[in-house]
Formats: structure tokens, C-alpha cells, sequence
């Protein structure tokens, strides 16, 4: 269904009205006074967590609010005015390395991370430092595509951390003193953090990355308060042999040899311990059935199927599980017996959704580096639609080779890691692609003990260009809306706002300002390093800011940086 | 030891005969290190790496390896034989905080093209970061020796060196030559 920019702009307006109406409302009994109250860092409560969606004065959630949509209610800055944005502060980490932020912003403070895991608090209004955590880490740190961090969680008092030596902190929001500290994974077996926690109900629930040096993945649920550790759910369950399935999500051939890996698991058992299975993006959360969805990632070795015969379950997949237990409910696997490293890995969203008899359901949408969105039911996992190809596809699924096999997409998508936005009065989900023609090499060596274990090589094509684009998608049908290409391959993130606005940057430092609807660029800014990082949203004493890290890529090798620019309307 | 040169026997001998005293400290134990890696951090052989101002990540992981014998070497194998992990960690620390020694060296513009083509086909800078700094146990290439390094990518080529299979993989990718002319870019950085 397409709506004109009349009608929406209505909808929107009416509903951000109501928000702030409901927020005002709900907080008064909170805050004597109404309105947030600066620099009270103390009332994270649950309840304000699960408001989120409707807050237009902070934002608490890595991914915007419990669904991730990324959906900003604030329409101050909007189609109308956003030529008028204008930098309103930037600050200087002491970092100059990968920034992957997303800030968080909690009645004016400001929470943002930078490469090798430190957190600083800052004035939302005017970029100063309140205080500086910098962690100390242990020698061994082991990590692939950069020493990234993608941010912090909030909860009550404190702010949550995880550490590239693989450990979750928990600081005092007020100081940024240690409170507690965990280690999660010994990080000498290739185990380490750069996600942002998630923090819900009491607990704060984190994965892990590894699947490039044999890990066996998990998502485990720690107490808030102090730390300990409430469940585990391994990714990789001891059955990991699945349904011998010889057909991607898609329907395409993956050319498996069903019989010689059949051979292998009688010989060599199962492969589970080594298989791989990161979860290193955040999980939507469904408070109504208490479930949470989170994509589970590439199989180790990433290149070589030979030494881990089966579907290799639960890699490049969507799994739900109970948030209370971390018992399994439901999961649905892309791309099975992966050898290509097009794992699942742009956090999924929970939105509403027409299914194929045109009912309107509670689905979930994820961007794979397959370059399809894939929407599913969210009840048991099942696919509905996935879209048209974001990006080219060609050769899919030849096998890689000793001397290389050209496929594309190249191995880091189609979609990384960037999280995806929506604008549910549209119906438009908004992802950010790569388009890096690779060969994919393999050859087989055995497990190395927590070293890089890709079982071969991925090599960029040097002669062929490189691009990105950035797509909406409409996903109640499956079709893309609008398409417009970009520079370079796009990493980074996405942020949608009731104003009628999709702000992302990109590695040439561009940050831009695109119309929801049509796709039309309104506004950029160039910003001295690569844009990479996920912008987020916020207002303080009636000022609506939008905020995002510059700070380049590692995995793209973009410019470096160490900035955090927060822009405002111009009086 | 039936495969050491005799160079090596004599140096491994008295290394070992410096590092059986009990209870040494991380000072004396570097001491030992000290023949082939130097004083103040300028190897004194070509082929010895840099270790003063290496990662401390990649230092312990390096003797873990030698230790475990994943990496093969006639000197350093039975002088890491006896050290338990707290040493192995201590000593990488201890080399970690030391200053880095500058060599200066210059690359050709060749050589500066043959880097910059390798590392984008390779993707280098996706583990050993911008300036090929490194962190934790990945290393610093950039200033390294240029003679170090091609030994090190030409051994990994050849699967002399073991211990890291997949870039074995990776530089089995590059002709010799363009190896040689990425170690002198590395060693330039």
C-alpha cells in the first residue's frame, strides 16, 4: 500500500504527539515536573525501556527500541527543515579507530564507546566529557575485522560494556567506576566482545564473536545487579546434523555432496565444538511472548565444509528462544552447510507484516549478505517472503576452489553487520549494501587452536569496481521501493525518523539525509572520516539532535577518525 | 638437537646454561633474549625479529606456539621448553612496554604500488589494522625488518612455518616477488 507524504506526514504527526502526549504522562509520575531532567542518570527503569519506541527524548536501545526498528518517533527535524541541519557539537575520543557506536542517550547524558572497549559519558548538549572509562585490557585479544565496540547498554544505574578480551562490565553510570566484571569466554580460544548488550527485565543478554577461529557460540543472560551468569544457550547444539537440506532459503542449489558428508560424519562425529555460530548483533525482544530473535553466524571454518559435515545447525540462522530460560523455541536457517562465509548477521526487526494470504502478522525481518530481506512469522520462524536481490548475484553457489571461484555477493554481503531500519507507516525497511566482487578460496587445515580458521582465503577482485547502494525494500511484497547507489560499499547502519527521514553515512565520510519516501538525498555532510557507525536520536531542552560517530572502518579499510557529531537545526 | 648448526648448538648451550637458574625474575629471564634480539631492542641478525614494543598478545602466543612446537625453530624451542604460562605472559609483557626501535627504512615507489595492491587484494589491514599496527596477538608489521618479514611470508608460503594455516592460504596467493616487495613496504611503514 503506498501512502502519500500527506497522509503519513498526518499519521506521523498525530502519533508523535500522542507519544509525547503518553511519555509526559507515564514520566510525570517519575519526574515531578513532567519533561526529562538533566543529567539524572538513574531512571532506567523497565519500564521506560519498554516505552522506547514512543520516547522522543531519548534513546536507550542500541537498535532504538526492544523491536530494533530504528524508527525515531521525534518529527522536529523533518522533510521540510532538514536542510537547515547544521553540526551543533562534536567531540574528540582519544581513539583514532573503527567506530562502530551506536549513542545512547539518556536525559541528556550520552553514552558512547570507541575501538579496544572504552565509554565515554557526555553532555548531550554540548559534547562535553563527563567522565572516561578505559578498560584495561588483557594481553590476549583475538578478533577479526577490527577492535570495534558497538556501544553500551543502560539499565537502573549502570552501564553495561562488553570487552574485546571477552568480558561484560558493568560501570556506575554516575562515575563510570567499575561495578562488577565477567569473563564471559576465554578469549586465547578466539572468543571476544564488540556488540552492545542488551539489557531487559533484570538481565543483560550478550553473544559473542568467534566464528572466524572455532569457537562454539552462545547467548548468555547475566543478573544485572551482580553479574551472574542466569543461562547459556549454545548456538551450536550437540546434534548439529539438521535435515541434510541441499536448497538455500531462496530455493537455489547449494551443490552440497550429501553423500561424501554423510561418509565424513561417520568417520569424524560431530562437529559441534569447534563449528563456530557468533551472535554479535543485538536480539529483538518480544516482551508480549517473552521471546527473544537474534541471527546466529557463520560455521567454522568459514571456507571448508569437509571437516564439519551436517546443516551445521544453528549457523546462518534465526533462532528464538525463551527470554527467562534461554530454551529453544523456533529457528529458520538460511543458507545451510554455509561455505561461503554469507552468514546472518544485520540484526533482525520485529514489525508487523502481511503474510501470503495478506492477514497481517507479527513477523521478523532480517537483511542477509545474501542481499535479500528475508520476513518471517514470528510464531515459529517460518519464512514468508524474502526480496529481490539488493545486489548483484552471480555464480551462486559455485564451491569455492584452491585457486579461487568468483561469486558474488563477496563474503561481506550484500548486508554486514548494519542494522536495518523501518518505517512502519510506509512499510518500508531501509538496508545499507556492499556490492565487492571476491573469490572464495579454500583449503583444508585442521582445527589451530583460537586462530584465524577460515579454511582458506576471501580475496577481493582488485580490477573490478566496488560500490554500495542504499535499498527500501517494501515488505509486504517483497519488492524494492527505491535504490540509490553510492561511492563505496556501504557498512554502518541506518536510523529512520517520523520525519520522513533515513539518515547513513558512508567511507568516503558523507552523511546523508535521504528522503524516506522517494529516496531523494535532502542533506549531507562531510565528515572529515569514514561515517560508519549507526546514527541515533535524541532531544534535550526541546532540541531535537541527530548524532553518529565518525570514525571510519577497519573491515573496509575507510579513513579513521574519532569524532561523535551531534547536528541540530540552525536558529 | 642433531639438526642445530653448530652456531646454534653453541647458542642455544649457553642460553640454556643462563636460563636453569631457579626463580629468575622477567628481567633476567629477557636477559637471555637479549643475544639475538639485542639490547636495546635492534636485532642483531637480519632474520631475528623486532620484539621490543610487539604486542603482548602476539609475543605469549609466539612462545606458546614454540613451546608446543606448532612453531618450529632450532634456537627458541628448547629455550621456552621449561616456561610455564605466567612466564611466557610475563616476558611478553615485559618486551611489550619496551620502546619500538626505528630503523628508517625506505621502500621504491615499486614497491610502494606492489604493497598497496597486496594489501587490498589481501586485506591485510583487516587484522593487522590501519598502519599495520596490530593489537593483541596480532602483530605489528609496520618497521619490522624487511629481511624478517620476507623470510616470514615466503616460510608461511611454504608451510615452514606452520602455525598460522590460514595465512599460509592466503599468501600462497602472491608470487614470490610480490612478497618480497610487501615486506619492504612493511618495513617502510
Amino acid at each position: 500500500m503506498k501512502v502519500n507524504r500527506f497522509q503519513w506526514m498526518l499519521t506521523t504527526a498525530i502519533f508523535s504527539f500522542a507519544s509525547i502526549a503518553v511519555t509526559a504522562t507515564l514520566g510525570s509520575a517519575q519526574e515531578p515536573g513532567g519533561g526529562p531532567v538533566y543529567g539524572d542518570m538513574t531512571v532506567v527503569s523497565q519500564d521506560l525501556m519498554n516505552r522506547a519506541a514512543g520516547d522522543g527524548n531519548n534513546f536507550l536501545h542500541t537498535n532504538g527500541n526492544y523491536h530494533q526498528t530504528r524508527y525515531y518517533p521525534n518529527r522536529q527535524i523533518n522533510v521540510s527543515n532538514v536542510s537547515k541541519l547544521r553540526p551543533a557539537w562534536m567531540f574528540q575520543t582519544e581513539v583514532m579507530e573503527s567506530m562502530e557506536t551506536t549513542p545512547i542517550v539518556v536525559n541528556g547524558i550520552m553514552y558512547v564507546t570507541t575501538s579496544f572497549s572504552h565509554v565515554y559519558a557526555l553532555d548531550a548538549r554540548t559534547g562535553e566529557q563527563i567522565w572516561h572509562y578505559k578498560h584495561a585490557m588483557g594481553p590476549i585479544t583475538v578478533y577479526c575485522c577490527g577492535p570495534n565496540n558497538r556501544g553500551v547498554a543502560v539499565y537502573g544505574d549502570k552501564v553495561y560494556l562488553g570487552t574485546l578480551d571477552a568480558k561484560l562490565v558493568a560501570l556506575d553510570a554516575k562515575t563510570g567506576k567499575m561495578v562488577w566484571e565477567q569473563q564471559i569466554a576465554d578469549p586465547e580460544l578466539g572468543y571476544s566482545e564488540t556488540m552492545a548488550p542488551t539489557a531487559v527485565n533484570g538481565k543483560i543478554l550478550i553473544g559473542t564473536n568467534g566464528g572466524e577461529y572455532g569457537i562454539r557460540g552462545f547467548v548468555k543472560a547475566y543478573d544485572a545487579n551482580d553479574g551472574k551468569l542466569l543461562w547459556t544457550f549454545n548456538t551450536i547444539p550437540e546434534d548439529s546434523v539438521g535435515v541434510w537440506a541441499t536448497k538455500d532459503a531462496t530455493g537455489r542449489d547449494m551443490l552440497r555432496d550429501i553423500e561424501a558428508e554423510k561418509t565424513a560424519l561417520a568417520s569424524m562425529g560431530d562437529p559441534y565444538k569447534t563449528l563456530g555460530g557468533g551472535v554479535w548483533q543485538n536480539p529483538a525482544v518480544d516482551l508480549e511472548t517473552n521471546r527473544i530473535y537474534f541471527v546466529v553466524g557463520n560455521p567454522s571454518p568459514d571456507l571448508d565444509g569437509s571437516l564439519r559435515p551436517g546443516d551445521n545447525l544453528y549457523t546462518d540462522s534465526l533462532v528464538s528462544v525463551d527470554l527467562d530460560t534461554g530454551n529453544y523455541v523456533c529457528h529458520f536457517q538460511y543458507i545451510a552447510h554455509d561455505v561461503w562465509d554469507l552468514d546472518a548477521v544485520s540484526p533482525p526487526i520485529i514489525a508487523s507484516v502481511k503474510n501470503d494470504k495478506g492477514e497481517t502478522v507479527k513477523g521478523i525481518l532480517h537483511a542477509g549478505k545474501t542481499g535479500h530481506v528475508y520476513v518471517h512469522n514470528a510464531s515459529d520462524c517460518s519464512l514468508i517472503r524474502f526480496s529481490e536481490a539488493m545486489v548483484p548475484q552471480e555464480n551462486m553457489w559455485v564451491l569455492p576452489t584452491k585457486e579461487g571461484a568468483r561469486m558474488l555477493p563477496g563474503a561481506n554481503g550484500g548486508v554486514e553487520w548494519s542494522p536495518m531500519t523501518i518505517d512502519p507507516n510506509l512499510g518500508l525497511a531501509y538496508a545499507i549494501n556492499l556490492h565487492q566482487p571476491m573469490t572464495y578460496h579454500v583449503e583444508s587445515t585442521p582445527y589451530p587452536g583460537g586462530k584465524l580458521w577460515l579454511g582458506g582465503a576471501f580475496k577481493v577482485i582488485p580490477t573490478e569496481e566496488q560500490w554500495g547502494n542504499v535499498t527500501a525494500v517494501d515488505y509486504n511484497t517483497g519488492k524494492i521501493r527505491w535504490q540509490v547507489k553510492t561511492q563505496q560499499p556501504m557498512i554502518g547502519g541506518i536510523m529512520a525518523t517520523a520525519g520522513g527521514l533515513s539518515f547513513t553515512g558512508e567511507g568516503n565520510g558523507y552523511f546523508k539525509a535521504y528522503d524516506s519516501e522517494t529516496g531523494a538525498v535532502l542533506w549531507k555532510f562531510q565528515a572529515g572520516a569514514g561515517v560508519n557507525a549507526p546514527p541515533s536520536s535524541y532531544t534535550v531542552d526541546g532540541k531535537q539532535y541527530i548524532v553518529v560517530a565518525a570514525g571510519g572502518n577497519t573491515q573496509l579499510n575507510y579513513k579513521r577518525g574519532n569524532t561523535i557529531i551531534a547536528f541540530t537545526l540552525a536558529e | 638437537m642433531r639438526n642445530l648448526t653448530p652456531l646454534a648448538v653453541g647458542i642455544v648451550l649457553t642460553l640454556l646454561a643462563s636460563t636453569t637458574a631457579s626463580a629468575q625474575t622477567v628481567e633476567e629471564r629477557a636477559e637471555t633474549c637479549t643475544a639475538c634480539h639485542g639490547e636495546d631492542g635492534r636485532p642483531k641478525m637480519p632474520e631475528v625479529p623486532i620484539i621490543w614494543g610487539q604486542h603482548a598478545g602476539y609475543n605469549y602466543i609466539q612462545l606458546r606456539d614454540f613451546k608446543l612446537g606448532t612453531r618450529k625453530s632450532e634456537l627458541m624451542q628448547p629455550l621456552v621448553a621449561d616456561l610455564e604460562k605466567a612466564d611466557m605472559l610475563a616476558l611478553a609483557e615485559y618486551f611489550a612496554k619496551k620502546e619500538w626501535p626505528r630503523f628508517g627504512f625506505k621502500a621504491s615507489e615499486a614497491d610502494q604500488k606492489i604493497g598497496e595492491h597486496v594489501n587490498g587484494a589481501g586485506l591485510c589491514t583487516e587484522c593487522h589494522l590501519g598502519g599495520f599496527l596490530g593489537d593483541g596477538t596480532v602483530a605489528r608489521l609496520a618497521g619490522q625488518t624487511a629481511t624478517y618479514l620476507e623470510k616470514t611470508m615466503l616460510d608461511f608460503k611454504t608451510r615452514a612455518r606452520a602455525n598460522n594455516p590460514d595465512k599460509s592460504t592466503l599468501l600462497s596467493s602472491f608470487s614470490d616477488d610480490e612478497l618480497k616487495a610487501m615486506a619492504r613496504y612493511l618495513a617502510a611503514q
